[in-house]
């Protein structure tokens, strides 16, 4: 209803936003919170390079395996490298996968599932049919086979994640573009002959704004998650690279013993970020629409 | 060779060095041996399962997961071990010290001239087991012999090179085998006899299909009984197997145990878990850092530990610039603090010098204060001196270069930045390029590598350390290097029928390839060995033959009594 | 109905064809080839005569097209998935040992999720916005966000530990011992399940919220019969027809996601072979795999929505 809440907006002083953040606020205190933990990641990895104290890759082997100290809050690794700065950093690359993959993927989602739902008859039946089979394999053994073939790394990951997610988000949109297109305004637009790109972008797309914010908030769990499962399969992001899931895998199971804040740190990191932005993301969908079903 | 750059972690190696140990005191069992039990071991290669059944397919691992069941004409005469007062502690790879050979389906063999062979005379009444399905027993004769060896040397899969000093192999009687050589050459009994692909297997195994599991029927002191892949491999006894051991003045039939079954767990933390808890009896490889813990939670544990049998190094180009200026090479081995990497990054359980010659090379290494001056320094940390050689070398801003690794080595993912660390402090920086294992090795054998790549070679033996590392055209010759002069002295070790004047030859090869620096050559970390002390009349032994325990296995015994007393 | 399965099976039919045949290229043109990683079995030097003569043993030296066209024909025609390169036995062997077992544990974890879930999901419904909501969701939304190597990794370390206990590892297949079978199973099984429960919990919740603002249970409320009457009878069921569809939807996640379980609690199934494949680089087990797994979910699919018009008439296929 972005259209027609825009007017209002600048009549009154209070912006739906804010309205909105106080609703969330007053209803769903567990998702306002998962909401502040989402916002304080994405800072701390938009400004990582001003909030660590050290450089994520700074080794020092004298000061190695030493516990959580004033001088280093959350120890240090088994090559003297800062946790902290490491977790830090982390977040970095976490926002950067997560925020890459998961846009891409809402991208491809938003695209595909407009385009189906809008047009609907064969060729949404055709697209529907293929999204299908392409669920059909499984996203790990899709990422092993892509990952093997390109070799361990970034851009690859946010890519093939990006595909695998997209397409299967495709569907939650198109079922809410397939609601929004009976509606009378877009039926009015037809009528005064508004062309198809034009009712897309004007009616279509600002009435799926919702579903497409709660889409992008959980997918960017879900990547972080996926993303420590293929380090733990060695398939990740490989090292020196600081991310969180290839910490706890690698040198946070090696030396559980001799140094488990090892694990600690990256692993409270990891399963705070995912879980906030799962109780978030569930905030924004019951808010928006009750109704709203998700898929994955 | 190959599990060189294998994954998960140790994958490669084996080895020794009773070093640290403190060798020496014989530590026989007192006790009346008994039979029975079952044997579970997580091998050296406990992450790995059986490739394959079938020699002919040239994979290395088949040694390992055959050598129980087929015999072959040699192994490890292991009344020479450490724990029976000998030499050998049995810890390498594919080496069999010359003075702990024995006979194993050879009786006797004896060197003959115009023309060269070896004339084996085999141990009668060796019987193949029935096999439903397969075969009748019968008994293993000179033909079974050249069968193994005919079918090996025509396989679509054979490397040319590979027999080439062998001119055939003949039975001139039931229980005569005569090898006839184009030319002597000195691991002749490496390449068939007790090495990779040596097991003698029948002529009905090969035409049932060699390369099925069930079809696996030989001499040896177990038979395969079960295969699940990716899980276990489970052995149980041969009832008439023909060899005996004596212990204590007894002499008892082999096997003891009942049964034996390899563990395959790729997961560090499982496999670790499982020696934890006495669901394995043998843990053969266990890396440092997990070895404090199992101290604590398990004190009955009994331990021996090895260096790796491979070394770690960063690889130069020596073809390209920068590296093909000595001076650069050497200046960049003083700048990184090695000593620092053994204490630090290796928490002490390392050594500084293990590469390309192993200590357990008894005759063929020599250690680190046996070295000339040249090459000690390589070994001492002198930033300053390495800034003099590069600017000398004409880099007095130091270069950057690039640095290919394997993603699938955690450790090397943590040393490779170290050591870009102390470089960077002489100006030098790596670029890392992190690979996935397959194409990591295909840029190696196919020389496609960048300027710099950092691995690890396994020794296999002290002849083929040198020749497969540093000869020209070889597949595991990371550095490129090409020398006539090297390859002469080479292919002279292999002429030499007197094995006091190869290891003086290759003695003269090692230092002179260590001082000219191919590599940053690395420290070698140890390895450990862990075991339950039920397990008897064994120390930690680790192989009887190329990557084959089968022997060890089979004259080891398990007191069932203590077991059960201890709780398990 | 039938007109709707042959559609859906044409659908299936160029989808497979099309993603076997990019898979079947492209592992073959990938850096690290399998016969530079055969080759590299043996430490002496490889020689171009020893190359080419591995190439045509592995049957490498044939047009793309023309392997392609064989081992597809194989498939089609016998069933065969053609043989292992390094193992020199037939795929389809290897394939249909570790199908049943990859199958076994993702039934047992469904029905753990289901367990979780749909308890949880109903609490939370009936009271929904309290205390027990927050808590029920947040322990279900908990078990995702744990990475569950990470879990898998404690359960097998910390127990063995503190009681000597340790999981079974030794595989031996359902039929031949069922006891020791799911005493291996059923660790991982639980924690798979429980990853997955959220997302069932937070569909069951959605769905009763839903029922229970229908007219007949406040009809149902009406006639005074008692809560547990009201969710089980008339509310619940109606709430877990969609929950069907689910399942369908989660067998991919349960089929790829198990290879870390099967890693850690060393289950032989069909994640470890692929991951095994692909370092080898034995392209007839990567593409088998790929196909055999494909083929496996979109039946299970089939299957989920044919039932789902089972259980509810007012489905119509079209």
């Amino acid at each position: 209803m972005a259209t027609l809440a825009e007017p209002l907006a600048r009549r009154r002083p209070a912006s739906p936003v804010l309205r909105f953040v106080a609703r969330l606020f007053r209803e769903k205190p567990l998702g306002a919170i998962g909401g502040i933990v989402f916002l304080a990641f994405l800072f701390v990895g938009v400004f990582a390079d001003v909030l660590a104290p050290y450089g994520a890759n700074q080794i020092s082997p004298v000061n190695r395996l030493k516990p959580p100290s004033a001088a280093f809050p959350f120890g240090t690794d088994n090559l003297g490298r800062d946790m902290l700065s490491r977790c830090i950093y982390g977040a970095q690359l976490s926002v950067i996968i997560g925020f890459c993959a998961a846009g891409l993927a809402t991208l491809i989602s938003v695209v595909l599932g407009i385009v189906t739902g809008y047009l609907g008859g064969k060729v949404d039946l055709i697209a529907q049919r293929f999204v299908d089979a392409w669920q059909s394999f499984p996203d790990l053994i899709v990422l092993i086979v892509v990952v093997s073939v390109v070799g361990p790394g970034m851009p690859q990951i946010i890519v093939t994640l990006g595909l695998l997610l997209g397409i299967a988000g495709s569907r939650i949109i198109r079922s809410a573009v397939v609601s929004v297109r009976e509606n009378m305004y877009v039926h009015a637009a037809q009528s005064i002959g508004a062309s198809t790109p034009r009712i897309l972008w004007r009616h279509i797309l600002p009435n799926v704004l919702p579903p497409i914010i709660v889409l992008f908030t959980t997918r960017v769990g879900v990547v972080i998650l996926v993303e420590s499962a293929l380090s733990f399969l060695g398939l990740g992001v490989p090292p020196p690279a600081p991310t969180w899931g290839g910490m706890l895998s690698g040198s946070g199971r090696a030396f559980m013993f001799h140094g488990p804040w090892l694990a600690l740190a990256p692993g409270l990191c990891l399963t705070v970020v995912v879980y906030a932005t799962n109780v978030f993301g569930d905030a924004l969908r019951d808010l928006f629409d009750p109704r709203m079903r998700g898929s994955r | 060779m190959r599990r060189s750059t294998r994954t998960t972690a140790l994958a490669a190696g084996i080895f020794g060095a009773s070093l640290a140990l403190g060798a020496g005191a014989p530590l026989a069992d007192t006790d009346k041996p008994k039979h029975g039990g079952t044997l579970e071991v997580g091998t050296v290669y406990v992450t790995l399962s059986a490739l394959s059944w079938d020699a002919q397919d040239f994979n290395w691992k088949h040694n390992h997961d055959t050598g129980q069941v087929y015999e072959q004409l040699f192994a490890a005469d292991l009344s020479k071990s450490v724990r029976n007062g000998g030499p050998h502690p049995f810890y390498a790879d594919a080496w069999l010290p010359s003075d702990a050979i024995r006979g194993e389906l050879a009786e006797s063999w004896e060197w003959k001239e115009n023309p060269l062979r070896v004339e084996i005379k085999l141990r009668k009444g060796i019987m193949f087991p029935e096999k439903p399905g397969v075969m009748q027993a019968r008994e293993l004769v000179a033909d079974d012999v050249v069968f193994s060896y005919n079918r090996l040397a025509n396989s679509p899969r054979l490397l040319k090179d590979y027999f080439t000093h062998i001119k055939n192999v003949e039975a001139t009687d039931k229980h005569t085998v005569v090898f006839t050589f184009n030319q002597y050459f000195a691991e002749w009994d490496y390449r068939f006899g007790w090495g990779y692909y040596s097991g003698i297997y029948p002529k009905e195994v090969a035409d049932a299909g060699a390369a099925n599991w069930k079809n696996v029927n030989g001499t040896g002191p177990f038979m395969l009984a079960e295969f699940v892949q990716g899980n276990s491999n489970t052995y149980v006894k041969n009832p008439n197997y023909w060899d005996k051991e004596k212990v204590n003045g007894g002499e008892y039939k082999l096997p003891f145990i009942d049964k034996l079954v390899y563990r395959t767990i790729k997961d560090e933390a499982t496999f670790i878990t499982a020696l934890r808890t006495g669901k394995l009896d043998i843990l053969e490889a266990i890396r440092w850092q997990n070895v404090d813990e199992l101290k604590k939670n398990a004190p009955q544990l009994k331990w021996s530990k090895w260096l790796n049998m491979s070394g770690t190094y960063l690889a130069f180009q020596v073809n390209e610039k920068p590296f093909d200026d000595i001076r650069v090479r050497r200046a960049l081995n003083m700048a990184v603090n090695k000593k620092e990497i053994v204490s630090a990054y290796y928490n002490g359980n390392a050594e500084l010098f293990a590469y390309p010659m192993h200590p357990d090379y008894k005759g063929y290494f020599e250690p680190l204060e046996a070295m000339p001056d040249s090459v000690k320094e390589l070994f001492e940390y002198n930033p300053a001196k390495a800034k003099k050689m590069l600017a000398e070398a004409g880099y007095p801003n130091g270069f950057s270069f690039k640095v290919q690794v394997c993603a699938c080595s955690p450790d090397h993912m943590d040393l490779l930045p170290l050591v870009a660390a102390y470089l960077e402090q002489v100006g030098v920086k790596i670029e890392i390029q992190p690979m996935e294992y397959a194409a990591f090795l295909s840029a190696m054998t196919s020389r496609k590598m960048t300027a710099g790549y950092f691995m690890n070679n396994g020794h296999t033996n002290p002849t083929t350390t040198i020749r497969k590392s540093f000869t020209t055209g070889q597949q595991w010759n990371p550095s490129g290097w090409s020398d006539p002069a090297y390859d002469k002295k080479m292919d002279a070790v292999y002429a030499e029928r007197d094995e006091g004047k190869r290891q003086a030859m290759l003695k003269e090869m090692t230092r002179e390839i260590l001082d000219k620096a191919p590599y940053v050559w690395m420290p070698t970390p140890y390895i450990y060995t862990a075991w339950w002390p039920w397990v008897k009349n064994y120390n930690g032994e680790l192989r009887a033959g190329a990557v084959r325990p089968g022997p060890i296995y089979a004259r080891l015994w398990i007191d069932q009594d203590l077991k059960k007393k201890m709780g398990y | 109905m039938q007109a709707y399965i042959v559609r859906r099976l044409l659908a299936l039919v160029p989808t497979l064809f099309f993603a076997s045949l990019i898979v079947f290229v492209t592992v073959r043109l990938i850096p690290g080839s399998v016969i530079d990683l055969m080759l590299s079995q043996n430490d002496i030097s490889a020689d171009k005569f020893s190359r080419d003569q591995l190439i045509a043993a592995l049957g490498l030296d044939k047009p793309m097209w023309e392997q392609y066209a064989r081992w597809m024909g194989g498939i089609l025609l016998a069933g065969d998935f053609g043989r292992s390169l390094w193992h020199n036995t037939p795929v389809a062997e290897l394939l249909m040992a570790r199908l049943p077992v990859t199958f076994q544990l993702g039934a047992m974890a469904l029905v753990v999720a289901l367990i979780v879930a749909i308890p949880i999901g109903a609490y939370s419904a009936m009271r929904q916005d309290t205390a027990g909501d927050y808590v029920g969701r947040s322990f279900s939304i908990l078990m995702l966000a744990i990475p569950s190597f990470w879990l898998g990794t404690m359960v097998m370390v910390f127990p063995s530990i503190w009681w000597g206990w340790s999981p079974e590892l030794k595989f031996v297949p359902f039929r031949q011992n069922p006891l020791q079978n799911l005493s291996q199973m059923i660790i991982p099984a639980i924690i798979l399940g429980t990853s997955l429960s959220a997302v069932t919990m937070r569909l069951t919740r959605t769905m009763m919220l839903e029922v229970l603002r229908q007219d007949y249970i406040r009809t149902a409320w009406a006639k005074g019969l008692s809560e547990r009457l009201v969710v089980a009878r008339h509310a619940l069921r109606n709430a877990l027809i969609p929950v069907v569809t689910l399942i369908g939807l989660q067998a991919p996640l349960l089929i790829g996601g198990a290879v870390i379980m099967e890693q850690i609690f060393v289950i032989p199934g069909m994640g470890l072979l692929l991951l095994d494949a692909v370092n080898q680089r034995d392209y007839p087990i990567i593409t088998g795999v790929f196909l055999i797994v494909g083929v496996a979910v979109m039946v299970i699919n089939l299957l989920v929505d044919l039932s789902y018009g089972l259980l509810d008439p007012k489905v119509r296929y079209r």
